[in-house]
């Protein structure tokens, strides 16, 4: 009788729960929201970026692509951000000529993670769709959040510059619409200055993200900022799927053996 | 830091290949033909992340130390024993990787 009733106890102790649903399972609702999402999966890099050699070169045609692109880009600054930029510009082309061989460290640094938007270098990336957020990854070191929840972004006193500022997103059909604020006060356009051009508290972007075939997720990029700009800056970028390569591995482990240092603020290489 | 409009061919040993973020080098000794009995130079050669070679048929044991290899570099602009590769051939004769195409330039 004792072991009929411990038997007993085991059942419902362990067959009850194996049947009871669990707290941790996606509730119905949310599996239903997933399932209306786009499937992203995979790894992706830039169009532009595919093929680059072994020392980081780009191909004549990408190069005339990303000189292409950044042109259509080129900043329509106000009267006030005009003399701001000139001002930049000249103390570096000064610099440059105090010492053409080692270059002022004044744009984005050779290693470590890209700014926002940080879909416009090279690497490989994830995009990681979820109901509540959808996650950029990238093997450079950036790292976004899309919050999808519904939320609006944080009152004015509890924002300030960030390197990928404060996105928040929403699904139209199959095309994620993201906002984006709250991020450091300049945009860096490599092929246009070399140098992070100055924009004002009222920077704020633009995204219209959507997996347009199998192979390919487009990004319609818009900058507006209406104090540092005449006209928003446009540009539509594209990802294509990473076919020869199986796992995201970082690049930005700049403490492991990073041999192109700033000294003195110019860039520098330790040749052993 | 490099100068993209030069290129110079270094024909040496391979002294240590440092597969290593953020990139990897090639750590390679070359003679000076002209003076075969005086020390050879060390060159420093720059080279793309790990996970981008590999992408292109780069592996950590692609080279190792006394590998005789043929090294195609855009030279550093201020003289120092280093440089950009642009093409590396192995021991075997054959070309590792993926070259730079003529007209192709690093950012």
């Amino acid at each position: 009788m004792k072991v009929r009733g411990a038997l007993i106890a085991l059942f419902v102790l362990f067959g009850c729960a194996s049947f009871a649903p669990a707290q941790s399972l996606n509730s119905k609702a949310r599996v239903e929201t997933f399932a209306k999402l786009p499937d992203w999966s995979g790894m992706w890099e830039p169009d532009i970026f595919v093929g680059q050699a072994d020392g980081q070169q780009f191909s004549e045609e990408a190069l005339r692509k990303m000189k292409a692109r950044a042109e259509a880009m080129r900043p329509s600054f106000t009267p006030e951000y005009q003399a701001k930029y000139e001002q930049i510009r000249k103390s570096i082309e000064a610099a440059i000529a105090a010492d053409p061989v080692h270059p002022p460290a004044t744009h984005q640094p050779l290693c470590g993670s890209p700014p926002f938007p940080a879909t416009f270098t090279p690497g490989m990336f994830e995009w990681r769709v979820t109901p509540e957020e959808t996650t950029f990854i990238s093997t450079v070191g950036a790292v976004r959040h899309i919050y999808t929840d519904g939320r609006s972004h944080p009152p004015k006193e509890l924002l300030w510059p960030t390197l990928m500022g404060d996105s928040i997103g929403h699904w139209e059909g199959d095309t994620l619409v993201v906002d984006t604020i709250a991020t450091k006060r300049r945009i860096y356009m490599g092929e246009l200055t070399g140098f992070f051009m100055p924009m004002s508290d009222q920077l704020h972007f633009i995204e219209r993200i959507r997996m347009v075939n199998h192979d390919a997720i487009q990004i319609d990029y818009t900058v507006e900022d209406p104090v540092a700009l005449t006209k928003p800056i446009h540009t539509v970028m594209t990802q294509t799927r990473v076919t020869d390569f199986d796992r995201m591995l970082e690049e930005a482990d700049c403490d492991e053996n990073e041999r192109d240092p700033v000294v003195n603020g110019r860039f520098t290489t330790v040749t052993h | 830091m490099f100068d993209q409009t030069k290129q110079i061919t270094l024909v040496g040993t391979v002294k240590d290949f440092q597969w290593t973020n953020p990139h990897c080098w090639i750590q390679v000794l070359v003679p000076d033909p002209k003076d075969p009995q005086a020390a050879p130079v060390e060159w420093g050669v720059e080279m793309g992340a790990p996970v981008e070679l590999m992408r292109k048929g780069w592996k950590p044991g692609s080279l190792n130390p006394g590998d005789k290899v043929l090294i195609v570099v855009n030279p550093l602009r201020d003289g120092q024993p280093g440089g950009l590769v642009v093409s590396v051939t192995g021991p075997d004769g054959k070309i590792i990787g993926h070259p730079a195409a003529p007209g192709s330039r690093a950012p």
